[in-house]
């Protein structure tokens, strides 16, 4: 292993990134650009008005102070407009059709106090969207029975959670997967496109006429993507977690740059965690930059490679809710456990005393060893 | 030029062998090139010339046979810092500035001496260019860049896979003779080609077909022995059944040099 050429190797990746503005530009502004976009969406969702009306179809004597007592407790909710006129389901259903109502409570005809069932109604096309206001109306639904004096005994129900607050909106716990998540992608495209160009270029032809030797190579490439990562995954963290307000100014009003947030562990374990996870990614890249002949091939590994650490990795449903058959395959992907080991710092505050922790970098460190090797391996693979 | 009784050979080759799934790309070439001289490796496309260069440097694993470059068997990563290789393609990094490009080989193969590495840009009279990304060049300064990249560490032998396709006619005359000066110094270079009119240029000439060294020897010598002025018409001789018979004698015989110039 000689030093000076591990150096010349990643000198010459960086100097190559400092001229292609666009992969820089890939790198750090599109991950910016993306979840500044999700938090956007994710951020003003609670904010999302829902029409809502309330119809009594029993005969029952309490429900209509039911009724009244939900109407004023949904008026007081943020983002809910009541829709007070609505005679009966089936108007109500009509105006669902219409676009008239985003949800309807239905107090059916067998309602009484003792079973105090209500139905919720909504159009059925975008069920997660359409329940948005449903804990409004859990909410609304508690303090009127409670308030009515026939209510008698109620179980007060309360939302609590052992980690972060009942109120962390989506961002909150989506945050420490997108964070790993960009960081993997973005790496394993540019490290990939990068080296299957020094394979059809025939640099790489002419750098195994050199005495460097596979390990320089990598390493060199390591070091020269794990720098670019680091940078990324400092200013990804850095947006995410941060939150600057921007005062007004003339004719723009105040607003503020950066997601705030909030991580209840050490922000440098989450980034030794998404570093180690990157590093994995440069020598998947280079291993599989064999089996690709083009830029565009490499492009067809993302739904092989990419795609399924998404769906699988813990992104949208935790691992254990998975089919049987598939947990086997989400526990060797690298990204579930930088997923884990995100949220277990930034949300449950582990440190490094923390076995889980431990054992997501554990595995990921492992999982990188290995594609170190598989990418050293391909390196001096014939070309015919 | 006289060389001791028995010289070590820049480059042996014993019974190389090398097959591509059923295709047999170099079929059992022997070969011994004594120091100090310009080889010509000639033959039609496909006729194994790259393959051949590329088992000499240890860049592929022959299937069978043995390959020593400076008396030191290959593959040997330490031996290819007293090799040059200039490529078929071009083999820089477009993004890179001609000065990146050249630095960036030359630390590969150790050598970091500045006024060195400005030598061998003006040698290819690209010193003015120095700091142009690669890709803004011309195909020709293409070319010089990759020889220069390829010479910049001073190497002991040389393969040179097609050097002058795509450069214009004077530049190919500076390239020939920057050649023969690099031989004067000492150097043994293995030039590929699959122009016939470069053999002139060579001090020795390898006919290759079918991964069969066809005859070895200098290009009046082979010119003789097939009857005629044309090297084409020579070359194609030999490739016939009559030629082979006669040019398989050549080729072992070629290590007593009796084809002073």
């Amino acid at each position: 292993m000689n030093p000076l050429r591990v150096a010349a190797v990643f000198r010459r990746i960086v100097a190559q990134f400092r001229r292609d503005p666009r992969s820089l530009a890939l790198l750090f502004v599109a991950p910016l650009a993306i979840i500044a976009l999700l938090g956007w969406v994710l951020g003003s969702q609670s904010a999302a008005s829902a029409r809502i009306a309330v119809v009594n179809e029993s005969a029952n004597a309490g429900a209509g102070t039911v009724v009244t007592r939900l109407q004023s407790a949904l008026e007081g909710q943020p983002g809910i407009t009541m829709v007070r006129s609505v005679a009966d389901d089936s108007t109500a259903r009509q105006m669902l059709k219409d676009k008239q109502l985003d949800l309807v409570v239905v107090l059916p005809a067998d309602f009484s106090l003792q079973s105090r069932k209500i139905d919720v109604l909504t159009l059925g096309i975008n069920p997660t969207g359409e329940y948005g206001a449903l804990p409004a109306i859990q909410k609304a639904l508690i303090s009127a029975v409670a308030d009515s004096s026939v209510g008698g005994a109620l179980p007060t129900v309360e939302r609590t959670t052992v980690y972060g607050s009942p109120n962390a909106t989506q961002l909150d716990s989506l945050a420490p997967v997108v964070v790993g998540f960009f960081a993997y992608f973005f790496v394993f495209i540019l490290t990939g496109i990068s080296f299957l160009r020094e394979r059809i270029g025939g640099t790489l032809e002419r750098l195994l006429a050199t005495p460097v030797s596979r390990a320089e190579i990598v390493l060199g490439y390591s070091l020269g993507f794990g720098f670019f990562a680091t940078l990324q995954v400092a200013i990804v963290l850095a947006f995410v977690l941060g939150r600057l307000g921007i005062p007004a100014l003339g004719p723009v009003p105040t607003f503020a740059i950066g997601l705030g947030v909030h991580t209840a562990g050490n922000p440098l374990l989450a980034y030794l965690l998404v570093l180690v996870l990157g590093l994995g990614a440069v020598s998947l890249g280079i291993f599989l930059s064999t089996f690709a002949r083009t830029e565009l091939q490499i492009l067809q590994f993302i739904p092989i490679v990419i795609v399924p650490q998404g769906l699988l990795g813990g992104f949208f449903w935790p691992i254990e809710g998975l089919p049987n058959l598939l947990q086997p395959v989400a526990r060797v992907l690298p990204v579930t456990y930088a997923i884990d080991g995100l949220r277990q710092v930034m949300i449950a505050g582990a440190d490094l005393g923390s076995p889980q922790v431990l054992l997501d970098l554990g595995v990921l460190t492992a999982i990188a060893a290995v594609f170190v090797v598989l990418a050293a391996a391909t390196i001096r693979r014939e070309v015919a | 030029m006289t060389f001791a009784a028995t010289p070590q050979p820049a480059v042996e080759a014993t019974a190389l062998r090398k097959d591509f799934g059923e295709i047999r790309a170099v079929d059992g070439i022997d070969m011994s090139l004594p120091p100090g001289r310009i080889y010509g490796l000639l033959g039609p496309n496909g006729s194994g010339k790259t393959t051949l260069i590329r088992l000499l440097m240890g860049l592929a694993s022959a299937t069978s046979g043995t390959v020593k470059v400076l008396g030191v068997e290959m593959p040997s990563r330490a031996n290819l810092s007293r090799i040059g290789y200039m490529t078929q393609a071009d083999g820089i990094y477009p993004e890179l500035s001609v000065w990146e490009n050249l630095t960036f080989f030359a630390a590969l193969y150790g050598q970091t001496d500045k006024t060195q590495l400005h030598a061998a840009l003006e040698l290819v009279e690209l010193d003015t260019r120095a700091n142009t990304p690669a890709q803004n060049l011309s195909g020709g300064m293409r070319r010089r860049l990759s020889m220069a990249c390829a010479l910049a560490h001073h190497p002991t032998v040389i393969f040179l896979d097609e050097p002058t396709v795509g450069v214009d006619p004077a530049l190919r005359v500076q390239f020939w003779e920057h050649f023969h000066r690099l031989a004067a110094d000492g150097a043994t270079l293995l030039v590929s080609s699959h122009v016939m009119d470069e053999a002139d240029r060579c001090d020795e000439l390898l006919f290759i077909r079918d991964g069969h060294v066809l005859a070895q020897g200098t290009s009046a010598e082979l010119r003789r022995r097939a009857g005629t002025d044309n090297i084409e018409t020579a070359f194609l001789w030999f490739a016939t059944d009559l030629g082979a018979a006669t040019g398989a004698g050549a080729t072992s015989a070629t290590s007593p040099k009796e084809t002073s110039r």
